[in-house]
């Protein structure tokens, strides 16, 4: 699915220069379940915004389903995003002003979809998500785990490869944060690839394999048997 | 306290620059505007209110209603009623007096000039308060060899004011006489319609020979003003008018159409103070241009409107900002401050940048109230040590101020603070965010209306100047005042002269040329009809070269002819008794319906009837019959007319040329000079003439244009502002939209169409009002430009404001468009 090779961020101030990665060599293949690990300030969420193309490397290469794209501009970076690549945040990130089902609807917009197909496939994932008799509802009517499920939901109507997942459960109490996971689980089960940050041990435990991170490096690898 | 209220706003002012900007630079704009039009309209507004007398001086106005013609309006009034109004109504009426505009030839020593000198009645003297600086004016009024002149004309002539004894020579008709100032008096302030640099005493005996002057019923060369006895009321003459003009006017009900003066004559009287903003007459009837209260009203909305514009960018990026003084606001509560205190620190601050918007605006009027003045041909000022100027002013701030604190004030005094500081920031409230759209919506529509006015107004004076008029304008010079002394006797010889002259093609001597403000009028009945049937129709008086000249469309007949022995005008000196004299005319095509021929061809060879005096008449044969054509102002709808010869009096030669026209009138000038030293060489183009006539409306929509795209820029500032706010709200939807794949150009389109709606609703809101409002303005015009083409000005006025709204919210929208999503989606 992806390769990154002696890959590196540096952020340059004025005056400071921070090494966010360093020489970061990760190969992620289709369907995998991959948890990133590491304490706060380790270069997670930088790896994962590489990852999901939201930024782009100081150094090294990119690999994505066989395209280097360490050098690509943001429009081209933007249309492979938006055709592979699901996003869930920590803080759910919906849009206040919009219902459930727009905010799903959202992640097909951009894809010049006709919108009797985005409307069947909006009701068909709010379904798999057990949101669909929410749907006219707005974000701030739901509860944090119903809100999460929206985000999931709006991850994956657009049948995209991967899924990018920061701190999914950061925000929820252990019963919804589970239930979260599970959906993960299901979604790799169907042969999702998903790359999820956690600082949650018993959540990394979902994933198939283990990265972890530490002052930019990777530092240990764990590979699970099949759970 | 007041410190730390004080700090706190400056230094919300320094940190948040743009929106400081904006309320300072768009309030100094608003008040700018408005203490501008403040300042013309309070001019306006106090012409003539400081005489003395002011509340009892009137004037006579007369009209004539004459049957199936618009009524005439005339400021002056006839000689003979200076005499009668008072006698009439002895009970109260206290004084009248004339004044008539002359220009005498004026000698004084070796100078010669022609002079604008007013022949008036002692009377004068105690209805006006001169400001006297030497002399007395009832010694020089009251005695027919005597002058009052103001300051200017004696420092000219005299290099002095102490200019008592000083004698100059007037020459006008049969006056021909030293007279011997008597009186100086302090030049008119500008705010009165009176422009009068010297008096001479009226004595009718001089003009005997001139009885139209003074002495005939139905000729008005005069205005006549009167003083009101106190206690009494206008209302009692207005009342009376028909009985006094009857009893004035005789006439023989068996001899006309009319039973008696009443039926077609109306004397009314209006206030001294009205005559600036109400005008009666046509233009050019008053001793210098008036306002009109239309223009007032007109002026003030605008500024109103502009400053309403700068209130609400005021208010709207206060609330929009209110999410960020949300936790000021909150901490303040926890610590104690009653939301009244929070009220008055908010309305504090917006008096703050109120103030500092007026001193700006102040140094804008500085600046800009000299061009100003110069449109208007005022001489304006703003005048610090007048009490009501600086009272003015902090009104304006003190309500503005409140004003755009008011809904901040209260919305921002009533957070709850826990909520605010839980969440860390506020959520706005939708009321605030309707309030926004609601006010935005207003700023846009103004604009919009705005603009449909003043290309309406614009497109109004376009559209008189050149429709065709029914003759030709172009290339043809008129040179005026022939009509005075210096000249009188030598017309012809400056005519043969221009004539002589390379590049004149042809040449027109006579009384009235097109748009002169000269209109006579006469009583004619078709001949074998009786004096019952009698009608008034127009009368201009022209030349044989006039038709070729000014290429006026023959529709059947023939022009004048010189060889000619029987085209003629029948004069009243001439008359024999028991005879009928013999003479032509030719008619337009009005006229000719109007007295009830089937066709321009049938009135050709057909006899009129008129009345030279009371005991003769006279046959008028219809030669020709010419295509209409707007002979009058293009203020006054077309009239049924006749073209009569001139006997022996000249006012203008017009002059059709080809090539260099400087070099024709210079030319035309040192003939003049040469023939008539010391009379005022004036011309003028016919072209040039029809547009003057609309030097009000070019002024208007000068002062609209100036106005609107001000308004305009102000609505921009407010909108640039709160899309700068809208957008920072908008940061992390934005983020997450370009996340799932949106480009920027689709985030700009996002943010633009937000902006957009508000605009359009204002075109839906302002189209119709500007529509009603522009064509009842067009209704006052006889010639208009078609009402229809409002509908695309107000599409295009709809797109102008659309692309400004646009311009200004798009380049705000890509920087935020292009910005990293992952910076507003990290820190929630």
């Amino acid at each position: 699915m992806l390769k990154l090779h002696n890959l590196s961020k540096v952020y340059r101030t004025d005056e400071v220069e921070t090494v966010a990665l360093d020489n970061v060599n990760i190969e992620i293949e289709s369907g995998e379940f991959v948890a990133i690990m590491g304490p706060s300030g380790c270069g997670k969420s930088t790896l994962l915004n590489i990852i999901g193309m939201l930024d782009t490397p100081s150094g090294g290469d990119y690999v994505f389903m066989g395209e280097n794209v360490a050098g690509y501009p943001e429009s081209k970076l933007s249309n492979i995003r938006k055709q592979n690549i699901g996003f869930i945040f920590q803080s759910f990130n919906l849009i206040d002003e919009l219902t459930v089902e727009e905010n799903i609807e959202l992640a097909l917009l951009y894809h010049n979809i006709p919108s009797s197909v985005r409307r069947e496939r909006v009701a068909k994932v709010m379904d798999k998500v057990g949101i669909a008799h929410r749907a006219k509802h707005m974000p701030s009517q739901l509860s944090g785990g119903q809100q999460q499920r929206v985000a999931v939901a709006r991850a994956v109507v657009g049948d995209q490869a991967m899924i990018l997942a920061d701190e999914p459960t950061g925000n929820l109490d252990s019963a919804h944060g589970q239930e979260v996971m599970e959906m993960l689980q299901a979604l790799n089960a169907e042969g999702t690839t998903i790359v999820m940050v956690t600082h949650s041990p018993a959540h990394a435990d979902y994933a198939r394999r283990t990265i972890n991170l530490f002052d930019g490096h990777v530092v240990t690898e764990n590979l699970r048997a099949a759970v | 306290m007041f410190n730390n209220y004080l700090q706190v706003a400056l230094r919300n002012l320094v940190a948040n620059k743009l929106y400081s900007f904006i309320n300072i630079i768009g309030l100094a704009v608003g008040l700018a505007a408005c203490v501008m039009i403040a300042l013309f309209v309070r001019d306006e507004l106090s012409y003539d209110k400081h005489w003395n007398k002011a509340d009892r001086i009137y004037r006579l106005h007369n009209t004539f209603n004459i049957p199936g013609r618009e009524p005439m309006h005339f400021v002056k009034a006839p000689g003979p009623a200076k005499h009668e109004l008072i006698r009439y109504f002895s009970e109260d009426v206290l004084a009248t007096t004339r004044i008539r505009t002359f220009f005498p030839i004026l000698r004084h020593k070796d100078q010669v000039a022609s002079e604008r000198i007013h022949w008036t009645d002692p009377e004068t003297a105690e209805i006006f308060d001169f400001n006297v600086i030497a002399g007395d004016m009832k010694d020089a009024l009251g005695d027919k060899s005597s002058l009052a002149v103001n300051r200017s004309f004696a420092e000219r002539y005299f290099g002095t004011t102490d200019a008592l004894g000083e004698v100059v020579n007037l020459n006008i008709y049969d006056i021909a006489r030293d007279y011997k100032v008597a009186a100086v008096f302090e030049d008119l302030p500008e705010n009165t319609v009176l422009d009068v640099q010297a008096f001479a005493a009226i004595d009718e005996a001089d003009f005997t020979n001139q009885s139209w002057e003074f002495e005939q019923w139905y000729s008005t060369n005069s205005y006549l003003f009167f003083e009101l006895k106190p206690g009494s009321s206008i209302d009692t003459i207005n009342d009376q008018s028909a009985p006094f003009v009857n009893n004035a006017i005789k006439i023989d009900p068996d001899a006309g159409a009319f039973e008696q003066a009443s039926d077609f004559l109306e004397m009314r009287a209006q206030s001294i103070k009205d005559l600036q903003l109400f005008p009666q007459g046509r233009i050019g009837s008053e001793m210098k241009p008036t306002g009109s209260m239309t223009s007032v009203v007109m002026f003030v909305a605008i500024a109103l409107l502009t400053l309403l514009i700068a209130c609400i960018n005021f208010m709207n990026l206060a609330t929009a900002k209110s999410t960020q003084r949300a936790r000021e606001v909150a901490l303040r509560k926890v610590l104690g401050a009653h939301r009244g205190q929070l009220m008055t620190q908010f309305i504090g601050e917006s008096v703050l940048i109120a103030l500092i918007g007026l001193a700006v605006g102040v140094a804008l009027v500085e600046l800009m109230i000299d061009p100003f003045s110069d449109l208007l041909g005022k001489s304006l000022a703003l005048d610090y040590s007048d009490g009501s100027t600086i009272v003015l002013l902090l009104g304006l701030v003190a309500f503005v101020g409140s004003v755009g604190g008011a809904y901040p004030a209260l919305v921002l005094s009533g957070f709850l603070p826990a909520r605010v500081l839980k969440a860390n920031r506020s959520t706005e409230t939708s009321g605030s965010v309707s309030l926004r759209n609601v006010l935005v919506i207003t700023q846009f529509a103004i604009s919009i209306g705005l603009i449909v006015a003043t290309s309406v107004v614009y497109g109004q004076r376009l559209y008189v100047t050149s429709v065709d008029p029914g003759f030709s304008k172009e290339n043809i010079m008129v040179v005026s005042n022939l009509n005075l002394s210096g000249v009188q006797g030598k017309q012809e010889t400056l005519r043969e002269e221009v004539q002589q002259i390379p590049g004149v093609t042809m040449t027109s001597l006579a009384p009235d040329t097109p748009v002169n403000g000269n209109t006579g009028n006469t009583t004619v009945v078709r001949e074998g009809e009786s004096d019952k049937e009698s009608m008034l129709i127009g009368v201009q008086v022209v030349d044989h070269d006039f038709f070729p000249l000014y290429d006026v469309e023959l529709l059947a007949g023939r022009f004048y002819e010189r060889a000619r022995k029987t085209d003629v005008t029948p004069v009243a000196e001439n008359a024999v008794d028991g005879e009928r004299q013999r003479g032509a005319i030719i008619l337009n095509e009005a006229a000719a319906y109007r007295m009830g021929f089937a066709s321009p061809a049938a009135a050709v060879g057909e006899q009129l009837r008129i009345f030279l005096d009371r005991e003769h008449e006279a046959l008028l044969e219809i030669i020709g019959v010419v295509r209409d054509m707007q002979y009058q102002s293009m203020r006054e709808p077309m009239r049924p007319e006749m073209y009569q010869l001139p006997t022996d009096y000249y006012l203008d030669l017009s002059i059709k040329f080809e090539g260099d026209a400087q070099a024709v009138i210079q030319q035309v000038e040192t003939i003049w000079r040469d023939l008539a030293p010391g009379v005022p060489f004036a011309y003028s183009f016919i072209d040039e003439r029809i547009e003057g006539e609309f030097a009000r409306e070019e002024q208007q929509s000068i002062m609209l244009a100036v106005f609107s795209g001000l308004a305009i820029v102000i609505a921009c500032l407010g909108l640039y502002g709160l899309a700068s706010f809208t957008a920072e709200r908008r940061t992390k939807e934005i983020g997450i939209r370009k996340v799932m794949g949106a480009t920027v150009l689709d985030i700009v389109r996002l943010l633009i169409w937000q902006f957009s709606k508000p605009v359009l609703i204002a075109n839906i809101i302002a189209w119709p009002l500007v529509a009603y409002g522009m064509i009842t303005w067009l209704e006052s015009f006889p010639y208009r430009m078609e009402s229809w083409l409002i509908v695309p000005l107000c599409v295009i006025a709809g797109v102008i404001a659309l692309m400004i709204a646009w311009v200004t919210v798009g380049g705000n929208a890509a920087r935020v468009a292009r910005s990293n999503p992952i910076k507003a989606l990290r820190y929630e």
